[in-house]
């Protein structure tokens, strides 16, 4: 089931079209990412899904209904630029844009305690926000975002600004809350995240979703049937083997005896004939697709050539 | 969604009275302020000064005998000529030379300071001698029983002035126009300095807020209205809580301390003019103008008035000017860019604060009744005016409009706000503020 389905969204502003006819649909349960490059629009989309902006036309459904102002306690939204107020002390902070979510200031305290807990910073409820590093603030952002358990968790660039450590953490995090039952969408420019957390992806460029899915059926799909063999033996009899039934794209003979071969097959069917004939004349150790990273997808789609 | 303008008020108002700097002006300005009205006075009252020696050089031998010594001025009359003299008493306060020709030439009449002089002390002399040459002359005409003439002629002249209100059962009530001058002076920059610096508070929260992006976290929850209303109100609140928190400690320190500082004479005359009205503490000796002004400050009606309005004024003047405010810096990236925008809001604090001026002079003008009226100009020249008892009615329409407007202001403040905070990186001119409004 979609907990969100966006409708031939538009939105303009004075001089620019922020979104043109935009349709998409985010199941449940899901991690779905928005991608696109600078300024195609995911933050104005990011921003109707949350009722700051109201479309010119079309409309955003959550759980099956058009969305309404209650619906912002079901929300939470930790955007782009992290705005926390600096001179106010942590922990009055969060209970502060908890209860703003609709939380009691009894309830707040006690669950912003079990989060302090699980990130180690219970040391941080007195001090200013401006005593914070940057990635630190981040931290009290995210609990502050996730604090009243919303259904649908939008987040963008969450990664951004954060190490690595402390990304993995952030990434576990997000994955623990889908296991828990929320949805959550991230704008990100970051691939590699993608590949890693997403479940479903749309790509918006300029303006317009260009490209939507399931991350694997996506890859796969703009694979080119392209296909590598390792292998051990002699390079004249797996070129001999595979002479006519595929295209051989490249071979790299090394001197270790550890030997590798790319080749595009034209259709599915002949994969089994080419994977006898190479296993008859060489020992094979793999045989894999290459499928694009979503950073190839990206690129490409972005440039019109997908 | 329910409002969450509680939340934010609570918010906003918490921030500021915890801050070190809202506890130290608002427990030092009472001070200062009472420090200003009331030093002078204690001053004078306590400041006998020594006693002045003055040598009198008299070569006309008229004027010395009839000069009076008093607590403050002590007359020496000196054989020695001029020239000498100076030398000789160089340790008095000054050498007076009185000419021989003296009723001729009247102003045949020096003083020698051995130090800093005194324009008081300068008029004393000289208003001393005049009266003895005008006596003198008058001998001249040969009036019988002259002395007793002179006696019976000399009149002195203490005017009271009252509030007359009529059709009213009560006693007139004596008013002070030089109280109601300061009240009005003091009223009026008081809410120039509240409407200035509160307004671009709330102008410099906005723009701190836009810039560290909590505006965008805190609109995912809230309406922009809310949020927008809820800062207003929160800073209102604080300003309310100065006021009340200086009235208390003024008004407590004049009940309870007063008394004690000030010297038992007053507080006798006091006593007397409450009983008795101006006639019987005069008789007591006191001076009429001061036991006015005290009676006027301690008539509950009149100072009630008076506070209720400021409130009034206050918290409705600064609701208009901060919803211009709030629009104002929801609209720029920084304070700079804030100056151009900015001054349009200005411009009425500045003429009000020139009006009210020219209303201290006459408080019932026609200029006085319309800048009063006209809800930018209204608070402050309102302030001004208010002091001088002018009709309730007047006091109430003035502050109708100005809520009124107030709401009106706030809708457009509310529409602007809502487009300018989530705008970044350009600065808008007016134009486009009111292109915002209808958008």
């Amino acid at each position: 089931m979609d907990l969100i389905r966006i409708e031939n969204v538009t939105k303009r502003f004075a001089k620019h079209v922020a979104l043109d006819d935009v349709s998409l649909s985010i199941p449940e349960g899901s991690i779905y990412g928005l991608l696109g490059p600078n300024g195609a629009g995911k933050t104005t989309l990011l921003r109707i899904i949350n009722r700051i902006i109201a479309p010119d036309s079309g409309r955003v459904m959550f759980g099956g209904k058009e969305i309404s102002a209650d619906d912002v306690y079901r929300i939470g939204y930790m955007p782009e630029e992290r705005g926390l107020y600096k001179k106010m002390k942590v922990g009055e902070q969060a209970i502060f844009f908890a209860r703003l979510k609709g939380l009691s200031r009894k309830e707040a305290t006690c669950r912003l305690k079990v989060w302090f807990e699980k990130f180690g910073i219970e040391s941080w409820w007195d001090k200013n926000v401006s005593e914070l590093s940057k990635g630190m603030a981040q931290k009290v952002q995210f609990i502050a975002t996730v604090l009243h358990e919303p259904k649908l968790l939008i987040f963008d660039e969450p990664f951004s600004g954060f190490d690595p450590i402390n990304a993995n953490l952030l990434k576990g995090e997000i994955l623990a809350l889908r296991d828990k039952g929320a949805t959550i969408i991230f704008s990100t420019h970051n691939m590699s995240s993608v590949e890693e957390v997403c479940d479903h992806i749309t790509l918006i460029n300029q303006s317009k979703n260009i490209l939507s899915g399931n991350v694997d059926e996506i890859r796969h799909r703009h694979g080119a049937n392209i296909f590598e063999i390792d292998y051990r033996g002699e390079e004249q009899d797996i070129l001999k083997a595979l002479a006519g039934r595929c295209e051989i794209m490249d071979s790299v003979p090394s001197p270790t005896g550890f030997n590798k071969i790319k080749l595009h097959i034209a259709t599915d069917e002949e994969v089994r004939a080419v994977i006898a004939a190479a296993n008859e004349s060489v020992e094979m150790r793999s045989f894999r697709e290459i499928i694009p990273s979503m950073n190839d997808i990206f690129i490409r789609a972005v440039n019109g050539n997908l | 969604m329910k409002s969450k303008i509680g939340i934010i008020i609570g918010r906003e108002f918490n921030e500021r009275v915890h801050k070190k700097s809202f506890i130290i002006t608002t427990l030092l300005t009472p001070v200062l302020m009472l420090g200003m009205m009331f030093a002078p006075v204690l001053i004078s009252l306590y400041s006998k000064g020594e006693q002045k020696q003055i040598a009198v050089v008299d070569e006309s031998k008229i004027i010395a005998p009839a000069l009076q010594s008093s607590d403050e001025v002590v007359f020496e009359t000196t054989p020695l000529p001029i020239e000498i003299a100076r030398k000789e008493y160089s340790g008095y306060f000054a050498v007076l030379h009185i000419g021989s020709d003296i009723m001729e030439n009247n102003n045949d009449v020096q003083i020698y300071t051995n130090g800093s002089t005194s324009i008081a002390l300068e008029q004393n002399i000289a208003t001393q001698i005049e009266m003895v040459l005008q006596n003198e002359k008058l001998k001249k005409h040969n009036i019988e029983n002259l002395p007793e003439i002179l006696a019976d002629i000399k009149s002195d002249v203490n005017m009271q002035s009252y509030k007359n209100s009529a059709g009213e059962e009560e006693e007139a009530e004596s008013s002070s126009s030089v109280v109601a001058t300061v009240l009005a002076y003091i009223l009026s920059f008081m809410l120039y300095m509240f409407l200035l610096i509160y307004g671009v508070m709330v102008m410099q929260s906005v723009i701190e807020e836009k810039n560290n992006r909590v505006l965008e976290v805190m609109v995912s929850s809230v309406r922009p209205f809310d949020m927008m209303m809820g800062k207003i109100l929160g800073v209102a609140c604080v300003a309310v809580l100065q006021i009340v928190i200086w009235i208390v400690l003024i008004g407590g320190t004049a009940y309870f301390v007063l008394p004690m500082i000030l010297p038992d004479e007053i507080m006798q005359a006091l006593t007397m003019m409450r009983e008795g009205g101006a006639q019987a503490a005069m008789q007591g000796g006191a001076e009429i103008g001061m036991l006015q002004a005290v009676m006027m400050l301690s008539n509950a009606g009149y100072i009630a008035t008076i506070l209720a309005s400021l409130l009034v004024f206050v918290v409705g003047g600064f609701l208009l000017y901060a919803a211009m405010y709030a629009a104002v810096g929801s609209s720029v990236d920084s304070p700079q860019d804030a100056q151009q925008l900015q001054t349009p809001i200005t411009i009425p604090i500045i003429v009000s604060l020139f009006v009210m001026l020219s209303v201290i002079n006459d408080p019932t003008s026609e200029l006085a009744f319309w800048f009063s009226m006209i809800p930018l100009t209204s608070p402050i020249v309102m302030m001004a005016r208010i002091p001088y008892e002018i009709p309730t009615w007047e006091i109430a329409v003035s502050a109708v409009i100005l809520y009124a407007s107030f709401l009106i202001v706030v809708w457009g403040a509310a529409k602007i706000y809502r487009v300018g905070i989530l705008m970044h990186g350009k600065k808008p001119n007016i134009k486009e503020l009111w292109r915002w409004m209808k958008y």
